[in-house]
C-alpha cells in the first residue's frame, strides 16, 4: 500500500502541496512558540500570545488539512473505487489514504522544523518589538522539541485525513465505471447531524454565555460558541452557497455569463464549499477575536466611567484638607497573593488588588456592590470580586500571611481591574504600590489650581482613563497582530489551495463550454462571478459567527463592538486573494485548446 | 455450445433476477427476472440496444449490484447475499474486468498496474508471471511506461493482463474495444479469443459491435430487462440483422 502511495504522491502531487504548506506552517509556528514558552517563564503576557497562536495553529492546521483531503479524495473518487474493483478492501482504502497523510506529515515535518527556526526569530522580534519580551531575549533550544515537532506534524495530518478515510472506505467498485467522479452527495445525512448539531451548540453556548456575569467563563465560552457556529456553517455551507448563489446571481441578471455562472454555482458544490470554508473561518477568528477584545476594552472603559466620580487624578497621597478638594480617594495598587482550596487542591495565585480608605473609596467609585458593605471593610475583612459573602481567603500580602473574611462583594472586573479590596491598614507599609488619589473638587474651585497643589503627575479623570485603555490597547494590538497575521496565512493557503485544485478539476467543463460558443474571457469572467459569490457567501457566514462571539460577550461587556475596519480589511484581501488565483488558474485551464481537452477524462 | 448446462459446467449462473431502480413512480425495472447460465471455458457476448439492461446484467453477474430479487451463482456461492468482504475477496480470486475505459492506476507503470490486484489480495508477487502475461500480450517491452505513454490499444492489453494475472475464474468485459480504433479492436478480440481456447477462459462481455460478438462463441439479446433471443457462433451479419430487428 505504501509504494501505491508514494507513486501517487509523485503523480499528484499538485493535489498535496497546500496540505504540506499548511502542515510545515503548523509545526514551525508551534515549535518556535513552544521554544519561546520555554524560555520565557516569567513574561506572562508573551506566553499568553504564544498560547493563542499555538491553539489557532493547530487548529486551522487541522481544519485546512481535513477540508484539503476531503475534497481531494472527492476527485479521486473513481481512482478508489477502480482499487476496490480489483479486490480492494475498505481497510486497504483506508490505509492507502493514512499513509499518503503520513508521507505529507513527514514531509510538512522536515520542512517545518528548520521554518520553526526562521519563525523562532520573527516571533522573538515581533514580541521584543510589542514590548512583551526584553531586548536580549533569545530562546533555548531543546533536543526534545524535535520529537514534539514530529508527532505534531503527523498527528495533524491523521487527524486531517481521519474522516475523509473513512468516508472513502465507503466508495462502492462500481463507481469505477460511472463517467464522472462526482457521484457522491455533497450533504450526507452525517454531514447534516453534524452541521445542525454544531450550529445548535454555538448558539446555546452563545445564550449561556450572555448570562454569565463574570468574564473569565464569558470569554472562553464566547469564543467558543463561535468556533462551533463557523464548524457548523462550514459544514452546511454546501446548503448555503447555492442559496446565496440564487440571491447574488439574481443581481447579475439575465446575462449569459450570469446564468452559466449560476448553474455552475449549483453544480459546483463541493468545489465552492471549499473555497468558502477557509475564508469563513479567517473571518470568523479574526472577527471574532477583534471584536471579543474591542468589546472587553470597551466595556472596561464604559466600567470605569461608570464607576469612578472625580475630577482629578494625582500620582500619591492627597491630605483630606487640601483646599479646594471635597473628597480624595488614595489607592495603592498592589500584587497580592491567594490561596484557595480546591476539593483538596490548594492553589495560589497572583492577583491584583487596591489597598483603600473604604471611606473615601466609596465616595470615588459608584459602582454598586453585588453584596456585603463598604462599612464593615475594617480590620481584618477584605473585598472581593466573586467572593461567597462571609467566607475566609488565605493572601499573602508583603510578608505576612493574612485570613480576612470578606464582607463585601465586587461586580466582576473586566481586562485586570482589581479583583481585591482591602483596608487600608491591613497592608504593611512596603508593600504598597505607588499611590494614587482620585480627587473630586469644591463646587467653585479652579481646577489647574488645585492640581499645582497636589503630588505630580496630575491627570484629568478623562486623561487618566484613556491611559488605562491605551495600556490595555496595546496588549490587544499585540494578540491581534501575531493572531491575525496567523490565521491570514492560513486562510491564503486554503483558499488558494481550494481555487487550484478546482480550476485543475474543471479544464474539461471551460473546454466544453468553449466548444458550445463561450470565449475564452467569457469563461474567465464566469469563473470570477463564481468566486465572487463564493467569497461573500464565505465573508457573511464568518461574520454571523464572529456575531455569536460578541453576543456572547456583549452580556458581560455590557457593550459590543464590532470592528468594520477589520472586516472592510478582510474583505478587501479575500477579494483580491480570491479574484486573482480565480482568474490565474482558469486562464491556464483555458489555454490549450478546447477540442483537445473535451474528449480527456480527468 | 448449448445453453442448458448441468451446473457443473457453469462458471455463473443466474436465477430470475430482478434488478429495479428507483421507487414509486419513477421506479424502473432494468432486469426482468432474468435467467441464464455462462458456461466454463466459452466467451458469451451480451448485446441490445440501449437501456435494454445488458450493463446491469454484467454488473449483477459480477456482484457490483445486488440483484432486487433472484439469485446470482458463481461456483457454490451467491453474490446477491454475500458480504461486502466476501466480495472483496471474490474480486480478488475469481472475478477479472476489463472496461471501455482502461481504468488503470494512472500513477503506476504497466508492471506495477498488472502486479496490483497480486498486492492487494496480499499474495507473493512474482515478476516473473507478471512480465510473462506482459508479454503474451504483447507488451515486453513496455514494463515501465505509465498508461498515459500507453496507446489507448495498448492500455486495455494492460488491463488485460491485469485482469488474468489472478487467473479468475471469469473475466466481465465491458464495451472492452469501445474507445479503441478497428486495427487496435482486432488485436484485442484476438487476445480474448486465444484466452478462450487456448486456457479455456470463460468471458462475459457487453457490446454494441457486431463485430465484437461475432468473435465470441454465443450471442445473447436482451430488449426491455429480458434476455429475448440467442445466437451461437454467428456471423457479423447476422448479429447485426438481428440487432437492427431489435432496435426497430
Amino acid at each position: 500500500m505504501f509504494s501505491l502511495s508514494i507513486a501517487t504522491f509523485r503523480e499528484r502531487w499538485q493535489l498535496f502541496v497546500g496540505a504540506i504548506l499548511t502542515v510545515t506552517l503548523g509545526v514551525a509556528i508551534v515549535q518556535s512558540s513552544l521554544l519561546i514558552v520555554a524560555s520565557a517563564g516569567g513574561y506572562g503576557e508573551a506566553i499568553a500570545i504564544l498560547g493563542l497562536a499555538l491553539g489557532v495553529s493547530a487548529f486551522l492546521a487541522i481544519f485546512i488539512v481535513s477540508s484539503t483531503f476531503a475534497f481531494t479524495i472527492a476527485q479521486r473518487r473513481r481512482d478508489l473505487a477502480l482499487l476496490r474493483l480489483i479486490g480492494g478492501s475498505r481497510g486497504q482504502v483506508r490505509r492507502l489514504l493514512l499513509s499518503e497523510a503520513l508521507l505529507l506529515g513527514v514531509l510538512g515535518t522536515v520542512l517545518g522544523i528548520p521554518a520553526g527556526q526562521i519563525v523562532l526569530s520573527a516571533q522573538t522580534a515581533l514580541l521584543e518589538n510589542l514590548g512583551f519580551l526584553p531586548a536580549s531575549f533569545s530562546a533555548a533550544w531543546h533536543g526534545w522539541i524535535l520529537w514534539v515537532s514530529l508527532g505534531l506534524g503527523i498527528g495533524v495530518a491523521q487527524a486531517g485525513v481521519l474522516a475523509a478515510s473513512r468516508r472513502a472506505a465507503r466508495v462502492r467498485p462500481l463507481e469505477a465505471l460511472r463517467e464522472t467522479g462526482a457521484g457522491a452527495k455533497v450533504m450526507t445525512v452525517s454531514r447534516w447531524i453534524l452541521g445542525i448539531l454544531l450550529v445548535v451548540t454555538g448558539l446555546t453556548l452563545m445564550l449561556v454565555s450572555t448570562a454569565v456575569s463574570n468574564p473569565n467563563g464569558a470569554i472562553p465560552l464566547s469564543i467558543n460558541a463561535m468556533v462551533a457556529l463557523a464548524l457548523g456553517l462550514s459544514a452546511l455551507s454546501p446548503v448555503i452557497v447555492p442559496l446565496i448563489g440564487r440571491l447574488t446571481g439574481t443581481l447579475a441578471g439575465s446575462s449569459t455569463i450570469g446564468r452559466l455562472a449560476r448553474a455552475n454555482l449549483r453544480d459546483g458544490i463541493r468545489r465552492n464549499s471549499s473555497t468558502a470554508a477557509p475564508l469563513l473561518i479567517l473571518v470568523a477568528l479574526l472577527i471574532g477575536l477583534a471584536g471579543t477584545f474591542a468589546t472587553l476594552s470597551q466595556g472596561a472603559h464604559d466600567q470605569l466611567t461608570d464607576d469612578v466620580r472625580g475630577d482629578l487624578v494625582a500620582a500619591g497621597p492627597v491630605a483630606p484638607l487640601t483646599p479646594g478638594v471635597a473628597t480624595a480617594s488614595t489607592e495603592y495598587p498592589l500584587m497580592i497573593k491567594v490561596t484557595s482550596v480546591n476539593q483538596g487542591d490548594t492553589e495560589t495565585d497572583e492577583f491584583p488588588a487596591l489597598a483603600v480608605d473604604p471611606a473615601t473609596y466609596q465616595q470615588a467609585h459608584q459602582l454598586p456592590l453585588i453584596a456585603g458593605s463598604y462599612a464593615d471593610l475594617h480590620g481584618p475583612t477584605v473585598a472581593a470580586a466573586g467572593g461567597k459573602l462571609g467566607s475566609t481567603v488565605r493572601i499573602h500580602v508583603g510578608d505576612q500571611d493574612l485570613n480576612p473574611r470578606v464582607v463585601a462583594v465586587l461586580p466582576p472586573t473586566l481586562n485586570g481591574g482589581p479583583e481585591y479590596l482591602l483596608p487600608r491598614d491591613l497592608v504593611p507599609p512596603a508593600a504598597l504600590g505607588p499611590a494614587q488619589s482620585i480627587v473630586r473638587l469644591q463646587p467653585g474651585a479652579d481646577p489647574a489650581a488645585v492640581a499645582r497643589s497636589l503630588p505630580q503627575p496630575v491627570l484629568t479623570l478623562d486623561e487618566w482613563i484613556a491611559q488605562s485603555d491605551s495600556a490595555q490597547d496595546s496588549l490587544n494590538a499585540g494578540v491581534m497582530k501575531v493572531v491575525m497575521g496567523l490565521a491570514a496565512l492560513y486562510a491564503v493557503i486554503g483558499v488558494v489551495n481550494a481555487v487550484v485544485i478546482a480550476a485543475g478539476e474543471r479544464r474539461r467543463e471551460f473546454a466544453v463550454a468553449r466548444l458550445t460558443g463561450f470565449t475564452r474571457n467569457q469563461i474567465i469572467g464566469t469563473a470570477l462571478l463564481e468566486s465572487t459569490v463564493v467569497t461573500v457567501t464565505g465573508l457573511l457566514l464568518g461574520w454571523l459567527s464572529a456575531m455569536a462571539a460578541l453576543i456572547g460577550i456583549s452580556g458581560v461587556a455590557g457593550t459590543m463592538v464590532i470592528p468594520w475596519g477589520a472586516f472592510w480589511l478582510t474583505a478587501l484581501g479575500a477579494f483580491l486573494v480570491v479574484g486573482a488565483t480565480s482568474v490565474w488558474t482558469s486562464r491556464s485551464a483555458t489555454r490549450a485548446t478546447p477540442i483537445s481537452l473535451a474528449g480527456t477524462r480527468e | 455450445m448449448d445453453m442448458l448446462q448441468t451446473q457443473a459446467d457453469t462458471a455463473v449462473e443466474l436465477r430470475d433476477v430482478v434488478r429495479e431502480y428507483g421507487s414509486g413512480q419513477a421506479r424502473v425495472r432494468a432486469l426482468d427476472g432474468v435467467g441464464i447460465g455462462f458456461a466454463r471455458g466459452t466467451w458469451t457476448a451480451v448485446m441490445g440496444p440501449s437501456g435494454s439492461g445488458k450493463s446491469t446484467l454484467l454488473h449483477c453477474a459480477a456482484g457490483l449490484e445486488r440483484p432486487t430479487s433472484g439469485q446470482v451463482l458463481l461456483g457454490d456461492r451467491d453474490l446477491a447475499a454475500a458480504s461486502e468482504r466476501d466480495l472483496t475477496e471474490l474480486r480478488r480470486k475469481d472475478i477479472g474486468f476489463v472496461f471501455q475505459s482502461f481504468n488503470l492506476v494512472s500513477s503506476l507503470t504497466a508492471e506495477q498496474n498488472v502486479a496490483l490486484p497480486l498486492r492487494l489480495a496480499g499474495s507473493k508477487v512474482s515478476m516473473t508471471d507478471v512480465r510473462a502475461i506482459l508479454t503474451t500480450v504483447g507488451l515486453g517491452d513496455r514494463l515501465g511506461h505509465r498508461p498515459r505513454e500507453l496507446s489507448g490499444g495498448q492500455q486495455q492489453r494492460v488491463a488485460i493482463a491485469r485482469a488474468m494475472i489472478t487467473r479468475p475464474a471469469v473475466l466481465f468485459a465491458d464495451e472492452p474495444t469501445g474507445a479503441l480504433d478497428s486495427g487496435a479492436a482486432r488485436t484485442v478480440l484476438g487476445l480474448l479469443r486465444s484466452m478462450v481456447d487456448d486456457a479455456q477462459q470463460t468471458i462475459v462481455m457487453v457490446t454494441h459491435d457486431p463485430a465484437a460478438a461475432a468473435r465470441a462463441d454465443s450471442v445473447v439479446f436482451l430488449r426491455d430487462g429480458r434476455i429475448v433471443d440467442r445466437l451461437v457462433r454467428p456471423s457479423v451479419r447476422e448479429v447485426a440483422d438481428r440487432l437492427a430487428a431489435l432496435e426497430a
